[in-house]
């Protein structure tokens, strides 16, 4: 339990550099990995995107920097008293929390991008340290799971006991697939199309566990995800809006987001976006809306992203750009409640 | 003051001090309080001005013995150069007597203060006026006298000799006033004359008891000034008059550049083209109409140079922002001066201090504190040409808000003080002094409105050091936490950061 990599050990290491410093006379200075889109490059070896060698430093001497150097510290603080005690808490929370020490963000964005910074600084996720951010993603389907976290340890959950599905939590984030009948992983963004999915027995039909991703997905579904297609060799596919924001979440659950690039294990390199593509959209016709400015916007931005260099991704953006239309999955209601599991999913899955 | 004439009465003449008493209201005693007042700051003024002559720094002490609720006796000792015996009685016993007729700066201006003083307690209690003066040369007289009023001329009851502890002069005057009332004015007086005499000590004892003590704020005695010669642009008929009676029998030309600054050869000769006189005239042989034409011409001839300053003696930078500061509690303050310039003649100088503090009142428009010629001025500001100019100042243009305890000093010189009236307190609107006023109010508020800014950012700059201390204690106090040892002090890294941000 003495090596960087435990991270209890890692906080009181940063601790203790920055007394000493300030023992010595000097004000402590931090280096962490520079996370903007200019420092991410492609790791053919993990297949996915990771940070570049450009570091920022934080120097505490600088007026501008000593805030958010003192956020840093109480946020390794706070985890290093997280993990003594064993517990966990949401992003939103340890916003809360800091209240209590003086400590001011102006707003949860502002945490939540500091909890960012322990990461990439100590080269642990936040879940190592018990930070998970709020439940707004679930599961559904044939696949039971063994709990590790302390009190539910070795216990095991079927995951079609709800027919509501389970959200994903911290405890079904660290627990261990056991066993399987489904044959794929399907990962579909709205809460809709996956209630629709399991109240016309769809996961049974295409043996699929079925996860809601609830817009881009936090990283414990990512993580989730991965397992699923590691431990248990399932292939995934993920099921979006046909527009620009969907295409990206699943670009993300592919090769990772910049802002986790400097955290392993999140990515599924192999897994296959269905749709809605631009192709889909002339061919099953379906009911569109303009593309507002915003939409655009985004299109020009992933045309100069690293991550859309292949021809297929250039493709979509291209289609995209000719239609200026986009369509939500659930456009293909206007062919009755059950079309898309009947005619369309099975198109795409085979 | 118009004589009613009716049938059966003679016409009458009187005599200055009987009309000063009749209108003694214009002196300034015209009530049993104001009366009190205007007694010490009269005899106050005589002091300052003889000890001034004698380059020694003032002591002035002012002894108000009450007897019954009406009777006052004022006294007021100085360390000054003491008058010459043979001008005692004349100079307290006669109105309208005195040496401050050249052309200088003096307190006083009409010879007429204390004089006015003793005529008033010797009506109003039948007592005679109680000079006790030594000078340099002399060993001491007390002296009791009273005036003459029909006929303006003092009357001497008693001489005795009598030694003082050294030069100076005591003067006691017995009156009907109300001193309960008067007492905080007069306290006001002797605060604000430290401040425009900051050189003096001014004691203030009450039946024997001392109540207050001001300055001396500075051991610099003022400047001192230089009579000069009239400017021709003051010559009025009367000074005129009065002028050639000494002078009957010179040539007109020689007159002129005898009697006159800023006239030589030159200007006289191209004066004496532009008015048309005949420059051998004798001046003793001008008519009335010449006078007159003489002075029309003098007023209006444009060549001469401004007047000489010489005769003036401003506080200075220096001296008035350590008086004010010494008399109020004051966080900043500045200095502005304008002049020399002249109006009819006479040469001024306007200098102000604007001060801000918490010992100041706070008010809309800056609280005004007037001064002339080192006198305080007390009464009828509203009337008064400073009060006039500040208000047509638009403060708020300089950062000013209400609630803001914002005080101006102004302190006119002059040769001549333009007042109002005879009761000296409040200065009359003269173009050429309202025009040096607005500019030394908007340069005073300009230094303010900067020094506002200044203020703003050194408060900014404090409130960041704070947060900065703040933050790197949290930084401290958490690395600590996380080492799981003692936090470590942060005070001298974060001090030695600020003193380079200080030099940058």
């Amino acid at each position: 339990m003495s090596d960087a990599t435990d991270p209890q050990n890692a906080l009181t290491l940063l601790g203790r550099r920055v007394v000493q410093s300030i023992i010595e006379g000097s004000f402590p200075t931090l280096e962490i990995p520079d996370r903007s889109t200019e420092n991410i490059v492609f790791d053919p070896d993990q297949r996915q995107f990771v940070l570049g060698g450009s570091r920022v430093v934080r120097n505490s001497s600088n007026i501008r920097h000593v805030k958010s150097f003192a956020q840093l510290l109480w946020t390794a603080y706070f985890a290093k008293e997280l993990l003594k005690a064993s517990r966990t808490s949401s992003l939103r929370d340890l916003y809360y929390s800091s209240e209590a020490f003086g400590v001011k963000f102006t707003d949860q964005s502002e945490s939540d991008r500091v909890v960012t910074d322990l990461e990439s600084l100590i080269g642990l996720a936040r879940e190592d340290f018990g930070v998970f951010p709020e439940e707004h993603s679930s599961v559904y389907g044939q696949v039971t799971m063994r709990y590790t976290v302390p009190g539910y340890d070795g216990r095991e959950v079927e995951l079609t006991v709800s027919p509501d599905g389970l959200p994903i939590g911290p405890a079904l984030m660290t627990a261990e697939p056991v066993r399987t009948g489904a044959e794929i992983v399907l990962a579909v963004e709205s809460g809709g199309m996956f209630g629709r999915l399991i109240e016309t027995r769809a996961w049974e039909r295409f043996k699929a566990i079925l996860v809601q991703l609830g817009g881009q997905p936090p990283r414990s579904t990512r993580r989730l995800l991965r397992r699923f297609h590691e431990v248990l060799g399932l292939p995934v596919y993920i099921f979006t809006d046909g527009d620009p924001w969907g295409m990206h979440i699943a670009q993300v659950i592919i090769t990772g987001s910049a802002n986790a690039a400097h955290v392993r294990g999140l990515t599924v390199p192999d897994a296959k976006w269905i749709g809605v593509t631009p192709a889909d959209i002339n061919n099953y016709s379906l009911p569109t809306e303009q593309m507002n400015d915003a939409d655009l916007k985004r299109l020009d931005e992933l045309t100069q992203d690293l991550r859309y260099t292949g021809s297929i991704w250039q493709e979509h953006i291209r289609g995209f750009r000719e239609l200026r239309r986009k369509a939500e999955q659930q456009a293909f209601s206007r062919y009755g409640m059950d079309y898309v599991v009947d005619t369309y999913l099975p198109d795409k899955l085979h | 003051m118009s004589q009613q004439i009716s049938g059966g009465e003679a016409f009458t003449s009187i005599s200055p001090a009987e009309f000063f008493y009749r209108n003694r209201q214009m002196a300034g005693f015209g009530n049993p309080t104001l009366a009190v007042y205007s007694t010490v700051r009269e005899l106050v003024e005589n002091s300052l001005d003889a000890c001034d002559d004698s380059g020694r720094l003032p002591v002035v002490t002012v002894d108000i013995t009450t007897k019954d609720s009406d009777a006052v006796s004022v006294t007021v000792s100085d360390n000054g150069t003491g008058v010459p015996y043979e001008h005692v009685a004349e100079a307290f016993g006669r109105v309208l007597f005195g040496n401050k007729y050249s052309a200088r700066q003096r307190r006083g201006t009409f010879g007429l203060g204390a004089t006015m003083a003793a005529l008033y307690g010797q009506v109003t209690t039948d007592c005679p006026l109680e000079v006790h003066t030594q000078t340099e040369e002399s060993t001491g007289k007390a002296y009791r006298l009273f005036i003459d009023i029909e006929h303006n001329v003092p009357v001497v009851e008693t001489v005795a000799d009598l030694g003082r502890e050294g030069p100076g002069t005591s003067v006691t005057v017995h009156l009907k006033g109300d001193f309960k009332r008067a007492q905080d004015r007069v306290l006001e007086y002797l605060r604000m004359t430290s401040v425009a005499s900051p050189h003096a000590r001014l004691l203030l004892r009450v039946n024997a008891v001392p109540q207050a003590e001001f300055g001396p704020w500075t051991d610099t005695p003022p400047r001192p000034t230089t009579a000069s010669k009239p400017h021709p642009r003051g010559a009025d008929v009367e000074l005129l008059k009065r002028m050639i009676s000494g002078n009957s029998e010179k040539r007109l030309k020689d007159f002129l550049t005898g009697s006159f600054q800023q006239i030589g050869d030159r200007t006289a000769s191209r004066l004496l083209r532009y008015m048309c006189l005949d420059p051998r005239k004798s001046v003793g042989s001008f008519t009335r109409e010449e006078v007159s034409l003489l002075s029309a011409a003098l007023r209006s001839f444009d060549g001469f140079n401004r007047p000489e300053a010489d005769c003036l003696s401003p506080l200075g930078k220096e001296v008035f922002l350590t008086s004010v500061g010494a008399t109020f509690e004051v966080s900043f303050s500045t200095y502005s001066r304008r002049g020399p310039s002249d109006w009819d003649g006479n040469p001024f100088i306007i200098e102000g201090v604007l001060a801000i503090g918490t010992g100041l009142p706070p008010s809309e428009v800056p609280t005004l504190y007037r001064f002339a010629n080192r006198v305080p001025l007390l009464y009828d500001s509203s009337e008064d040409v400073f009060m006039k100019s500040l208000k047509k100042i638009d403060w708020t243009r300089y950062g000013l808000t209400a609630s803001q305890p914002v005080s101006v000093f102004i302190h006119l010189c002059s040769t001549r003080v333009p007042y109002r009236a005879a009761g000296k307190q409040s200065i009359a609107p003269i173009p050429e002094i309202e025009a040096e006023a607005l500019p030394l109010f908007r340069e005073m508020g300009r230094a303010f409105s900067k020094s506002a800014e200044k203020i703003a950012r050194s408060a900014h700059d404090i409130k960041k050091l704070r947060e900065f201390a703040k933050s790197f204690r949290m930084v401290a106090g958490f690395g600590a936490a996380l080492a799981e040892s003692e936090p470590p002090s942060t005070d001298h890294l974060v001090a030695s950061l600020f003193e380079v941000n200080d030099n940058v």
